[in-house]
């Protein structure tokens, strides 16, 4: 086993007894703003959306967590829905990973996790986005095959998949590793995640103390 | 902008290499033929897994490919739920960190075998969630036991990382 640093212990340990109370704060968390978020997630996506169509017809309309997807142009005999649970569950992850590092209340610390927040609401949308879009490209019979073609159907399809599973998975991680990565540093093996000097900062140093 | 300087700062090769191997991963499993000849069939050994722990403990289950099934509950595992999503974050953030390749192969072993225990407790009590209390099956689904799978991937790389992390040379 690899040695690791005296200084790194206490940090290390604090993140890993923080994680499971901190997870449950994070749900509480995501429970109480579940339905802004919905509102939240629909009406950015529905903003997004509209900005890139012409005329204007698309009308997302959240009810039970669910993002039911409205045409004006077209009426169809089932309204299709998205599953908003799914797309923002990940919130949870996002808050408990910020809220095990120390002193998670700090200004620095809120500063982090509100940008890293915006990050992650910001591929939350581009995942319901992608998944209107493939309703409309795959699931509406005639009209899709008419008004989509076979490239836009896999570009579509492509980053759907991709902010999906894969994104939900692991887009708080790396949200959080690049917001924190200082203090990462200081859990895992510093060694591995020190900048190494360059040859001219080098030389500098040791002219400095000769 | 120089790359070659920002290449040699260990935090952003790591993030770089993480993200790459991150996508080429999660390209590869999305391709048909491996889906049709590896993940599939991955999954169809979760749940013969699965159902042989709930064998175990007493329940008449019968595995049918990924469905699982008795007289009081039925479940099927989908490609989400076979715990490889996670797995292939936790083997990119080890190959992307540098350590010594044993290292990384210890990482490797044992953080897959770490998720599918974890991922295998998820589907048992998933199970028992639905044959107890049906009415919280999807919510547990969906956000408690995912985020618990997610989280326990991340906290394995970070065990990994303090442990195993960076090669050092032994002093001669």
């Amino acid at each position: 086993m690899a040695r690791h640093k005296k200084s790194q212990p206490d940090l290390f340990r604090t993140f890993i007894r923080r994680l499971i109370p901190m997870l449950l704060l994070a749900m509480l968390v995501w429970g109480v703003l579940r339905p802004a978020l919905d509102g939240a997630i629909s009406a950015s996506a529905q903003l997004l959306i509209r900005a890139f169509e012409y005329p204007r017809v698309t009308h997302l309309v959240t009810e039970d967590h669910r993002a039911q997807v409205r045409r004006t142009d077209l009426t169809t005999s089932r309204v299709p829905t998205v599953a908003l649970t799914e797309i923002h569950f990940n919130t949870i992850v996002l808050l408990a990973l910020f809220l095990s590092l120390p002193e998670p209340l700090s200004r620095r610390q809120l500063e982090r996790l509100f940008m890293g927040w915006c990050v992650l609401l910001l591929s939350q949308t581009l995942n319901l986005v992608f998944h209107v879009k493939c309703i409309y490209a795959f699931d509406l019979g005639q009209w899709s095959l008419a008004a989509y073609s076979d490239l836009a159907r896999n570009a579509y399809g492509f980053l759907r998949y991709f902010t999906d599973l894969p994104g939900r998975f692991s887009f708080p991680f790396l949200i959080w590793l690049g917001f924190s990565w200082d203090q990462l540093s200081g859990m895992i093996n510093t060694s591995a995640t020190e900048a190494t000097p360059s040859p001219t900062r080098r030389r500098g140093r040791q002219s400095r103390s000769r | 902008m120089d790359l070659r300087a920002l290449w040699m700062r260990p935090e952003l090769r790591f993030l770089i290499l993480f993200l790459v191997i991150l996508a080429v991963g999660f390209t590869v499993i999305a391709l048909r033929t491996v889906d049709e000849t590896v993940v599939v069939p991955y999954t169809t050994l979760i749940a013969k897994a699965s159902g042989g722990i709930l064998h175990l403990l007493g329940e008449d289950i019968t595995v049918d490919g990924r469905v699982l099934r008795s007289p009081r509950f039925s479940v099927t595992i989908y490609n989400g739920c076979n715990g490889l999503i996670t797995s292939l974050i936790f083997i990119s953030g080890v190959l992307a960190f540098p350590a010594r390749w044993s290292a990384k192969l210890i990482g490797v072993v044992g953080g897959l075998l770490a998720i599918q225990i974890i991922n295998l407790v998820r589907i048992v009590s998933l199970f028992f969630i639905g044959v107890f209390l049906p009415q919280y099956f999807s919510e547990s689904h969906i956000f408690v036991w995912q985020s618990i799978v997610i989280l326990a991937g991340v906290t394995l790389w970070i065990v990994w990382a303090h442990y195993y992390g960076a090669p050092q040379k032994e002093p001669a």
